[in-house]
């Protein structure tokens, strides 16, 4: 009796196969933020994929209607849930645009030191991730703690690690806590020497590099017409920050540089984020020697709660207390659109106000939905092991892409 | 006072055409500028007492002049913004506050008060006030409606004005003098006015409060909704504040034709009969039979007693005159199928009356349910104390004015009623009614002006007058906290249970089985009923009370129509309102 291996032609010839369609996620792990892909395959090879997203529908816009505008916060926080300081400064930033005024010198530091520390955070989670899901679990574990540190410092200055809701229209709500400074520069070398740990674990790592080196790729007039922004739009090579483009706040006064990737594939966009690191360090470092002393909110009561001491002892503090709270800041009715560098990108708030204490409608430049849109075209002829390296370096959020 | 002219004049650089009789404060307000003012009130003389109506004049230059006390007049220029002027604002502001207690968080007038308004417009800096606030009497009892907080008081004197001049009793008056003032009565004279609730709403700050009100809900938590005052004959057209199932307060609404901006305070209260002692659950039986058995089987039970007397006479239909004209049709209408042979009417017993806002006929719907009566071509009968009704199956639409001896010969009693009375306790069965404030509707009042009203109650028992009522229909159990509906609706299922189809599901469909009958009101229907009412000329009376308001010389007065009914009415074809 003939056996089909013992048939030489039968070995060799063509497997009959079809297309195949799965779903990866949305309850996948590795798909953070719940997001769908249906993908098309052709054996290990990926033909087309179609990102589907509304899992994590938040409702953010018709919830802001509905808000005062000190009642949006909370729901900045958990637009890039990571990094909510950079949110809230970007949604701030608009408000106080649109009734012009501008917030005292020391929050415009402690908003750069906030971010700052925030974006680091952001990237530590990101490129943790891209460890743990190809096997590095040590990278996640170090990645991981140096995040705590971090936010252990975020939660002892603001009162939450993540749903901060920290700045204020003409300010920021909370000064450094005692001890602060001194308590982040003993943390701050702990999360350099784990970032250098993830570096030198993985930058060199054989296995690592041959699973993003080359993957992914996406040249930088590409992701220019994607509309890509922030550190996916710089592993490209493009040289735009927000932050030296457009300075806001105070970063024209920091001496920071933006690295740059040459390739464009996963790995650039990884390698990237560590160098993000080190110069978002550099900035934290200047902005410790830099701030100035005095108030961290402007003294106006149209727009500031008045302190406590006036609330519970003057007919003044009072009123003004209960008009802000009961009403909302009267912001003059008009139109902004502002941005900044959040950690994945240009992060902008279009912003409407109809003169009232509630905004008409406010809109999120979110940055990392024109990178999803790019994802099909990012993994398309990869195989299936490939959608999660590059789908974990491009960072979506769900909070922000979902609004 | 002096003819009216039209003058133009230049407010901020913006051209302004005014009347000649407008001060500062009316004229810019018609170009939609706010000159803030807290004694001046649009009907009461003017007193230039708290002096932040300050502005610039070409008349004047240098110097402020009071908004309120100076006329518009050709050509004059008006700065509302200048510096001087701004800083006048702030600095009155701060002035008003010197002595004002910190009380925004136990205060009622929290939410509603100029005082927080201005500040946060005008003022919105720390006091620098370092030396003790004054102390000054914190609740005085002014009478039955009123309470004072003198603290609180920015003597403004609209109340004094007010009594002086509205009202015309001076009961009230600015003693003491300078930080020291406040507002009092005479020795031994309270402030018992019927008018003295209007006090509270014109006080600018929480100095005057309804004690009625007093402490029962913060402002911003409850609905407020326009409807008409159940009080008397003379429908003043109020706002119902409620908050879930429960009116909180009544505030008079303006239309100076019945109204003006006022109210009594007999009105203010009535909103209590919406809250307290409801009929709750349709029940049958009498006494200790007496069963809660919900809607459907209810009105089953109306038909099963009602079915074998129908055509056969002695049944009578009592239509009390708080009935809206919707109830009232769908009555009518009701007594026409089952054969009906006596219509009866009545209502709560007249009380005192004056010649201002108070009529002594305490129904708000008089006139409304005999012009209904009229379209049906029936024969209203009022019962008059004493009477003893000698039908042997009564209807009533509202029981107000059924007294037990007015019963004595009923044998079957079927009762639509709002609140337990002595009435309810002898029916055989009780349909529970919803309030007006409840319902959608019209009422007609003592001169004639049919007026919308509008369910205000938005909470549980609203549910059961209108959603849930549906759904109890189609036989599922109510799931509101009562069964509350309007009578027409009761009507309407009576109806359907004997099997007619007149399927009048909404108060719109009610007011049309009036509307479509009454020549006055043909081609009208209720959503088509201007906000400030239709003056029905057939009804207007003869005499009318020294000052009661009165419809405008031109008023938007309805005769009977020309047009047939069911045509398009035009503004030029109706010969009427519109």
């Amino acid at each position: 009796m003939t056996e089909l291996h013992d048939d030489p032609l039968a070995l060799e010839a063509d497997l009959p196969s079809s297309l195949m369609t799965v779903n990866l996620g949305p309850s996948h792990p590795a798909m953070h933020g719940t997001v769908r892909l249906v993908i098309t395959l052709d054996g290990e090879t990926i033909v087309d994929a179609v990102p589907e997203i509304g899992f994590l529908h938040r409702g953010f816009t018709k919830s802001s209607e509905s808000s005062t505008w000190h009642q949006v916060l909370p729901y900045t926080d958990r637009l890039n849930y990571v990094s909510p300081i950079l949110n809230n400064v970007g949604y701030i930033m608009g408000v106080e645009k649109l009734i012009g005024i501008e917030c005292t010198e020391r929050a415009k530091y402690l908003r750069v030191l906030g971010g700052e520390i925030s974006r680091i955070c952001d990237h530590l989670t990101c490129i943790s991730a891209i460890g743990l899901e190809l096997g590095a679990f040590t990278v996640f574990l170090y990645g991981v703690e140096a995040r705590e540190l971090l936010w252990d410092r975020i939660s002892e200055w603001t009162g939450a690690r993540v749903t901060t809701s920290w700045t204020r229209i003409g300010g920021v709500a909370t000064d450094l806590p005692p001890g602060f400074v001194e308590r982040l520069r003993e943390s701050m070398p702990r999360v350099m020497e784990l970032t250098h740990e993830i570096d030198v674990l993985l930058s060199r790592n054989r296995i690592f590099y041959d699973r993003t080196r080359g993957i992914g790729v996406l040249s930088g007039e590409e992701a220019l017409d994607w509309g890509f922004t922030g550190p996916c739009l710089r592993a490209c090579g493009v040289n735009y920050d927000v932050r030296k483009a457009h300075p806001y706040a105070v970063y024209d006064r920091m001496d920071f540089e933006v690295p740059l990737g040459e390739r464009g594939d996963t790995y650039d966009r990884y390698i990237l984020r560590i160098r993000e690191i080190e110069q978002s360090a550099r900035i934290i470092e200047q902005c410790l020697e830099q701030i100035p002393p005095g108030p961290i909110i402007i003294d106006d009561w149209r727009y500031a709660l008045p302190p406590k001491k006036d609330v519970f002892g003057s007919i003044e503090g009072v009123m003004a207390h209960f008009k802000l709270i009961m009403e909302g800041i009267q912001v003059p009715a008009g139109e902004v659109y502002v941005y900044s560098e959040g950690a994945n990108g240009e992060l902008g708030f279009h912003i409407v106000s109809n003169g009232t204490g509630k905004p008409y409608t406010i809109q999120v430049r979110a940055p990392g939905f024109p990178i999803l849109s790019a994802l099909p075209r990012l993994i398309k002829g990869h195989a299936v092991a490939d959608i999660i390296p590059i789908f974990d370096s491009i960072n979506m959020i769900g909070g922000e892409v979902e609004q | 006072m002096t003819e009216a002219k039209t003058v133009r004049l230049e407010i901020d650089g913006k051209p302004v055409q005014a009347d000649s009789r407008d001060n500062l404060i009316e004229a810019a307000r018609r170009i939609g500028v706010a000159i803030p003012y807290f004694c001046y009130h649009p009907r009461l003389s003017i007193a230039g007492q708290c002096r932040l109506c300050l502005v610039e004049t070409s008349d004047a230059p240098g110097r402020l002049v009071p908004g309120c006390q100076v006329r518009a007049k050709e050509g004059l220029k008006v700065t509302t913004t200048s510096p001087a002027v701004k800083e006048n604002q702030r600095g009155v502001m701060e002035f008003h506050l010197i002595n004002h207690p910190v009380d925004c968080a136990i205060c009622d007038q929290s939410g509603e008060c100029k005082l927080q308004d201005y500040y946060m417009e005008y003022d919105h800096q720390p006091s620098r006030i370092r030396t003790y606030k004054l102390n000054k009497p914190k609740r005085e009892i002014f009478g039955p409606v009123v309470v004072y907080d003198a603290e609180r008081c920015i003597m403004c004197t609209r109340c004094v004005r007010f009594m002086d001049e509205v009202a015309q009793e001076s009961q009230l008056g600015v003693v003491q003098r300078g930080s020291w003032s406040l507002i009092a009565t005479f020795p031994d004279q309270p402030l018992d006015s019927k008018y003295s609730g209007n006090t509270v709403d014109i006080c600018p700050v929480g100095a005057l409060l309804n004690r009625d009100f007093r402490f029962q809900s913060r402002v911003w938590f409850v609905n407020k909704s326009p409807a008409i005052c159940t009080g008397c004959s003379n429908g003043c057209n109020v706002y119902v504040e409620s908050r879930g199932d429960r009116a909180y307060r009544l505030l008079p609404r303006r239309n100076e034709e019945v109204n003006q901006v006022w109210m009594c305070d007999e009105g203010r209260v009535t909103y209590h009969a919406t809250n307290e002692g409801r009929v709750e659950w349709a029940r049958a039986g009498k006494g200790e039979a007496a069963e809660n058995v919900g809607p459907k089987l209810a009105v089953d039970r109306v038909v099963d007693r009602v079915r074998p007397l129908m055509g056969k006479g002695g049944i009578a239909i009592y239509l009390s005159a708080q009935c809206t004209n919707e109830e009232a049709a769908a009555a009518f209408l009701l007594g026409r199928e089952i054969g009906a042979t006596r219509y009866l009417t009545g209502g709560k017993p007249p009380g005192d009356s004056d010649d201002f806002l108070i009529r002594a006929d305490k129904n708000p719907n008089t006139k409304g349910v005999r012009l209904v009566a009229e379209a049906f071509g029936a024969k209203l009968e009022e019962v008059k104390a004493g009477d003893v009704i000698a039908e042997k199956a009564l209807l009533a639409f509202r029981t107000d004015g059924l007294t037990p001896l007015a019963l004595e010969r009923v044998e079957l009693f079927i009762a639509l009623e709002q609140n337990e009375d002595l009435a309810t306790a002898h029916a055989d069965v009780v349909l529970p009614c919803a309030s007006v404030y409840e319902q959608d509707g019209t009422l007609v009042n003592w001169y004639g002006r049919l007026q919308r009203t509008w369910p205000s109650i938005t909470g549980s028992r609203a549910d059961a007058a209108g959603v849930a009522a549906t759904r109890t229909d189609a036989g599922v159990a109510s799931t509101g906290r009562s069964d509350a509906a309007p009578g027409w609706l009761w009507a309407e299922r009576i109806l359907a249970g004997l099997g007619y189809t007149h399927a009048i599901r909404t108060a719109q469909m009610a007011f049309a089985l009036l509307a479509e009958r009454a020549s006055e009101l043909s081609g009208l229907t209720l959503d088509r009923i201007p906000d400030e009412g239709v003056v029905l000329a057939s009804q207007l009376p003869a005499e009318w009370p020294k000052r009661a308001p009165r419809p405008a010389a031109k008023p938007e007065t309805r005769g009977p129509q020309t047009t047939p009914p069911g045509a398009k009415v035009g503004d030029e074809a109706s010969g009427g309102s519109r």
